[in-house]
This record gives C-alpha cells, sequence and structure tokens, in this order.
C-alpha cells in the first residue's frame, strides 16, 4: 500500500463519499433519496442523520464526481445529483483501494485475536 | 407540493439560515435544496402511513444540520478569496486589503489621467475639471471597494452601504461640471466685455474648456450610474429570491433583511 500513515478519519469520509457515488452508479438522485437508499441497501448499518449527507454532496460536487442540478417533478423543483465520468473513475479506483485495506484488516484482526489470547 | 408542507418548514429554514454564515446565494441554493429534501422525504413517509407530524419531525432529524455540520457547510462554501487568505492575520489583511483597493484606484485613475492628457479636448481645460477629477477618482474606488466587497470577498453583511454614495457622487460630479460651465461662461461674458476684439479666441477657448469638461463628467456620471444599477439591480434581485423563500417581510425603503 502507498500510504504510510493510515487516516481513519480521512478512510471514514472516504467510505461515506463511496457510499454516495455507489448509489448514484445507475441513475440521478435527490439528496434524501440518496441517504434513504444507502440505508435500506447496508440494512441500516450506514445511515445518515442531522443533515451530515449534505457536506459530503457539495465536498463531491466541488471535486467534479458528482453533478447537482435542479430538476422540476410533480410541482416542486429538487436538486438532483448524477455520477460524472470523473466520479465513475473515482469510484472505481476508491473501491479497490477499499478492498485492499479491508483485506489487510481482515488479515491482521485474527492474529490480534490469537495474540491476545 | 402543497403551501402547507412548505410552510411547515419554514421556521426550521429560518433557524438553519440564522446559523449559516455563507454567502447569501450559497444560503438560498442550501435552503432551497434542504427544504425539497425535507418535503420529499416528510411525504415519503407519509405515504407510508407515518402520522403527518412524525413524518416531519423524522425528515427534520434526519435532514437538518446540526450546528457542527453547519459549520462544515460554511468551510465547504467559503469563497476562493477567503480560503485564499485565511491563514492571513485580520489586522493584516485589512491593510492589504486597503492598499490594494488604493493600488487600483491609482492605477485606474492614472490610465485615466493619461487618455485624458492625450486627448485634444483637454489641452487647455476648464479649472472645474480638478474638482470632476477627484470626485471620480473617489467614484472610481467607491465602486472597486463594492464590487470587491460584494463579489469577491463575498461579504454580504452590509451590502447596501456604498451603494447609494455611487449614485450621489455620479450626480454630484455632473452638478459640478454644469457649474463649471456656468461659472466659466459667467467669466467669458464678462472678458468679452473687457476685450471684445478677442471674442473669436475667447468663445473657442471656452467652447473647447467646456466640452471637455462636459464629457468627463458625462463619462464618469455615466459609469457611475451604470455600476449603481448593476449593484443595486443584483442586490435587488438577491434579496427578494432571500425574503422570497424565508418568507420574511420586505424591509422598508428596500433595505434587505440580514
Amino acid at each position: 500500500m502507498a500510504e504510510t500513515n493510515f487516516d481513519v478519519q480521512g478512510f471514514a469520509r472516504d467510505i461515506n463519499q463511496l457510499l454516495v457515488l455507489t448509489t448514484l452508479r445507475e441513475e440521478a438522485k435527490h439528496g434524501y433519496q440518496i441517504a434513504v437508499d444507502i440505508e435500506t441497501e447496508s440494512n441500516g448499518l450506514f445511515c445518515f442523520r442531522h443533515g451530515t449527507l449534505y457536506p459530503i454532496l457539495h465536498r463531491l460536487e466541488q471535486g467534479g464526481f458528482i453533478r447537482g442540478s435542479w430538476s422540476k417533478g410533480e410541482g416542486r423543483r429538487k436538486k438532483v445529483y448524477a455520477l460524472t465520468p470523473a466520479g465513475r473513475r473515482h469510484l472505481n479506483g476508491e473501491t479497490g483501494r477499499v478492498q485492499e485495506i479491508v483485506s489487510r484488516l481482515m488479515e491482521l484482526l485474527p492474529s490480534l485475536a490469537e495474540a491476545s489470547t | 407540493m402543497s403551501e402547507r408542507v412548505e410552510r411547515a418548514f419554514l421556521s426550521t429554514l429560518q433557524a438553519v439560515e440564522r446559523q449559516l454564515p455563507s454567502p447569501v446565494s450559497k444560503r438560498i441554493d442550501l435552503l432551497r435544496e434542504l427544504e425539497a429534501d425535507l418535503e420529499a422525504l416528510s411525504s415519503g413517509l407519509e405515504s407510508q402511513g407515518v402520522p403527518l407530524e412524525e413524518a416531519r419531525q423524522r425528515a427534520v432529524e434526519a435532514l437538518v444540520p446540526d450546528p457542527g455540520v453547519l459549520r462544515e457547510l460554511a468551510r465547504l462554501h467559503r469563497p476562493a478569496y477567503v480560503r485564499f487568505t485565511q491563514g492571513l492575520e485580520r489586522e493584516r489583511l485589512r491593510i492589504l486589503e486597503r492598499s490594494a483597493l488604493g493600488l487600483t484606484t491609482a492605477a485606474t485613475v492614472l490610465a485615466g489621467a493619461v487618455g485624458l492628457s492625450q486627448a485634444d479636448l483637454l489641452r487647455d481645460p476648464s479649472p472645474f475639471l480638478v474638482p470632476v477629477l477627484a470626485l471620480g477618482a473617489v467614484l472610481v474606488g467607491l465602486v472597486l471597494m463594492k464590487g470587491f466587497q460584494l463579489w469577491v470577498k463575498a461579504d454580504h453583511r452590509q451590502p447596501d452601504v456604498g451603494v447609494r454614495a455611487i449614485l450621489l457622487l455620479s450626480g454630484t460630479i455632473l452638478m459640478t461640471a454644469f457649474l463649471g460651465l456656468f461659472l466659466d461662461l459667467f467669466q467669458l461674458t464678462r472678458r468679452l466685455e473687457a476685450a471684445p476684439q478677442l471674442s473669436s479666441e475667447l468663445v473657442t477657448r471656452w467652447i473647447v474648456q467646456d466640452a471637455g469638461l462636459l464629457s468627463v463628467a458625462l463619462t464618469l456620471a455615466l459609469l457611475g450610474g451604470l455600476s449603481w444599477f448593476v449593484l443595486n439591480h443584483w442586490q435587488t434581485l438577491i434579496w427578494s429570491r432571500h425574503r422570497e423563500l424565508l418568507e420574511l417581510p420586505r424591509a422598508p425603503a428596500n433595505k434587505p433583511t440580514p
């Protein structure tokens, strides 16, 4: 792995961003739908509360990974987010990185468990 | 969507707005997004059989940012200028801003003066051109300052301060020029009385002097008026969107509600 110092807080933020990007793979969605879908697809493991979704969405938008646009459906205008090509590339790259981190963690956990017994 | 739902979240939006120190345009966008999501989520919950009040409460809990998240949002939406200068001490930044403003104004005035000195009409200027140019320099400085404050720094705390002064200065420039024109004319008549044989030369000189004076004054007043119009129109537009979104009462004398 390239990193020598693993940033736990940064990793948690990256996971949140990946969750948002993942749920936008198939279609564009508005804010609360993204939150609901993530919660449903993860069986309630990942849920956004107290508006924590918005900084993630806006950071991704500023980074060019998603594009927000206002759409009018069923009367009221909603801000809908769609994955950009850069976002798709980022998602593919980051998925591999997360898999590597998790697999290394999984390798580490049994040895730690053995050491403690 | 119904007015009923929109009004249900109005006080929530107003409370969020008070805690969000972002530029007004960003605030409006964020509050609109939040309102649409609140409404959609509570409607969705209602359609699943959740009672109305509970649906609204759950939507607020899920979507309304807490103070920490609002601070993060405000940090995310800082103008590029604020991000760039965040490492500087406030006092030092103030001095730098004023120096930059002074230099830009001086450079603009200098460029204008060079242009004027090359124009034939200003070869023999009216003495009233000096106050007109001095007022013009103040006008240029004020327009640059206001534009910098509103659009570069995105500081919307006192948006209307100085905007009317731009219009006032433009009017003062015009009045000074017309006053100069009449006083020059008065002087001309006295000289003509004293030396009628020089009438052709004196009249020609007066025409050249005051045509230059009026040209400069009209140009400055026009630029000032145009700047005032753009600034005023932008403010009216953005603050009316803000008032409309939060259903705020229209402030007296068209003054925005901060």
